[in-house]
């Protein structure tokens, strides 16, 4: 089993760095779906609860006469909200759990770059936001939404983005939490402007201008706003063209997970110096 | 003693003046979140160490002796103020994900198993950041569950394993990767003394066979002299003693003599003259044996030769080593008295 030649294991010789990602992501995701199968009726009952606020704008908008194009624009705005809060929360509600369990340091004890963790703990709740965001759009589209079907492939490009802007800015509030212990203020902060600047039950024209300006710093309403302009067929008039958006995503995706990553990073190292990765 | 480790044995972690200190948390750091720590704190100071194949070392201390953190160094989990260690010649402090190859770490607590995963589902989840592949993996799970004797539980949920079950699950953890070192940080704790006492055979069992290096800390100190290991006495951070537990028995041991006399009343006699030479003594009034406590250097002849004709109705004499609770706590308070007259 071990050679004394090498001084290493046999089993552990070098690995090549996209090994290592892909062995990390694997491992990450096989205790995700390890976890979803400990708590099968938490997982189902997850699920199942998104049936709700489709039905909840279904009957909204058939009780004030708002037409299916509205509910198809809130349906949108609340779909897409609703996935990207999974991707958003997911990192430190897991490295919340790891480090109160005090699992978290066997976590890092593992020989893999500490900067491969942050999306390799939150690539099932991303992949588990996509699927939330499609089932809730699935389920308006069952109940009339008239979405633009052929747009969808698109749809789900954009989707992508913004999760992974998402997995940037969870990223961010896990570095706050490594040190202080408690990601979520950042967590709840962020979400909250984000629903109200990226215009989940509204379109953000309807802002005022000196807020207007806001809502392009925050990743949902580039996201929102695509999907919109996408999935509709009368989208509401203003707001950058998907292409746009796309690119403005991009660009966001291209500086913000690099920096929350070495920010991350960064946070361990100095929890590690200064001795409180887990007190 | 007997020694596990053969001559010229490879090193396998070395430490060479290894001190940290824990920093106070930054001001701004303070405005997020209350701290416990406000004053800088020496937690080792200029600790050298080597453990060689083979070898058990003990690291003992009390409560906030430094045992933790020497362990959180050479796993990468804090870092050392100054000072290097290496583990097979690796550095701790930049080699620190090659360290955490060959280092098998199995920390003091159950709650570092996922309760709701099954032995196997915990094994894979390690193996598989360790790089191990599918089919290597699945062999070597079923390998080190069957070595820990955990085979029968491979697809228990963790949460219904007893205390002992689940540390022998840890080590198996620890062991997933094949290390060549071991960092056991308390593996006893929680566990009930019959199983502590399998857990420990276990261990040196794989020591034996695999040649580990290995560090544990533990505060059963019967299981300490147990593991016939090498033993690392800290105090405040400080290096108390560094060595075999015999060379610590020459040193600092004095053993008591228990001298049993023909009957109670010479007995009686006996341990006022002892009393009166100066010598810690006890007896009780109808037990013909007396136990006194030579000084150090004293030999067993000249204590039996001071009693003059006394001793000539000494039936039998025994002599009671110093249990090891005792002998360390000689060494911290003899210690602790030299460095009260140096300040003095």
């Amino acid at each position: 089993m071990t050679t004394v030649d090498s001084g290493l294991p046999a089993a552990l010789r070098r690995r090549s760095f996209g090994r290592k990602v892909f062995d990390t992501l694997h491992g990450y995701i096989r205790v995700d779906l390890v976890e979803e199968w400990m708590f099968p009726a938490s997982t189902v009952l997850r699920y199942l609860a998104l049936v709700f606020p489709v039905l909840l704008y279904y009957f909204q908008s058939s009780f004030l006469h708002i037409g299916d194009q509205t509910y198809l624009l809130i349906l949108i705005g609340a779909s897409v909200t609703a996935g990207l809060q999974d991707a958003l929360t997911g990192l430190t509600s897991r490295l919340q759990f790891a480090q109160e369990r005090g699992t978290l340091e066997t976590y890092l004890v593992e020989p893999i770059p500490w900067a491969m963790i942050p999306l390799s703990m939150n690539i099932w709740r991303s992949v588990t936001g996509a699927l939330t965001a499609c089932v809730m759009l699935a389920l308006g589209t069952a109940l009339g939404a008239p979405v633009h079907v052929a747009a969808i492939p698109a749809g789900l490009g954009v989707l992508f983005l913004g999760i992974l802007a998402c997995n940037a800015v969870g990223t961010l509030a896990a570095s706050f939490l490594i040190l202080f212990k408690r990601g979520d203020p950042i967590i709840t902060f962020y979400g909250l402007v984000a629903g109200v600047l990226g215009g989940a039950l509204f379109p953000i024209s309807v802002l005022p201008g000196w807020l207007r300006w806001a809502s392009y710093l925050v990743p949902h309403s580039y996201v929102i706003s695509a999907e919109r302009r996408l999935l509709m067929s009368e989208p509401p008039a203003g707001g950058p063209s998907p292409l746009v958006s796309a690119v403005a995503l991009a660009l966001f995706c291209a500086i913000a997970v690099p920096v929350a990553i070495a920010l991350f990073d960064r946070s361990l190292r100095l929890a590690r110096r200064l001795g409180i990765l887990s007190v | 003693m007997t020694s596990l480790r053969g001559a010229g044995a490879e090193e396998i972690i070395v430490l060479s003046g290894l001190s940290k200190i824990f920093e106070p948390t930054p001001r701004w750091m303070r405005v997020f979140a209350r701290t416990h720590l406000r004053t800088a704190v020496r937690a080792l100071d200029n600790v050298d160490l080597t453990v060689r194949a083979g070898e058990i070392c003990a690291v003992v201390g009390p409560n906030g002796a430094g045992k933790t953190t020497l362990f959180r160094i050479i796993v990468g989990l804090t870092t050392a103020t100054s000072g290097t260690g290496t583990v097979l010649g690796l550095d701790v402090a930049k080699d620190s994900e090659g360290v955490r190859q060959v280092v098998g770490w199995m920390p003091s607590e159950d709650r570092s198993l996922l309760m709701r995963a099954t032995c196997r589902e915990n094994l894979q989840l390690h193996g598989r950041l360790q790089g191990m592949r599918r089919h290597e993996l699945a062999a070597r799970i079923e390998e080190v569950l069957a070595s820990v004797g955990l085979a029968a539980q491979t697809d228990t949920v963790v949460a219904g394993l007893s205390a002992g079950m689940k540390a022998r699950l840890r080590l198996a953890r620890a062991l997933l990767p094949g290390p060549r070192a071991l960092i056991l940080d308390e593996p006893t704790g929680a566990i009930d003394p019959i199983a502590a006492h399998g857990l420990l055979k276990l261990i040196m069992d794989l020591v034996a066979e695999q040649r580990l290096g290995v560090l544990i800390s533990s505060h059963r100190l019967e299981e300490i002299e147990a593991l016939q290991s090498q033993a690392l006495l800290l105090d405040h951070g400080q290096v108390k003693h560094s060595g075999d537990l015999d060379t610590l028995r020459r040193e600092w041991d004095t053993p008591e003599l228990e001298l049993v006399f023909a009957d109670a009343i010479t007995a009686r006699y006996a341990a006022a003259e002892l009393i009166a030479l100066g010598l810690d003594t006890t007896s009780t009034p109808d037990d013909p044996a007396v136990r006194c406590r030579p000084r150090a250097g004293d030999r067993v002849g000249e204590v039996l030769s001071r009693l003059g004709p006394l001793a000539r109705d000494i039936q039998h004499v025994r002599e009671i080593p110093m249990p090891l609770r005792d002998l360390i706590a000689r060494v911290y308070a003899r210690e602790d008295n030299q460095a009260g007259k140096v300040a003095r």
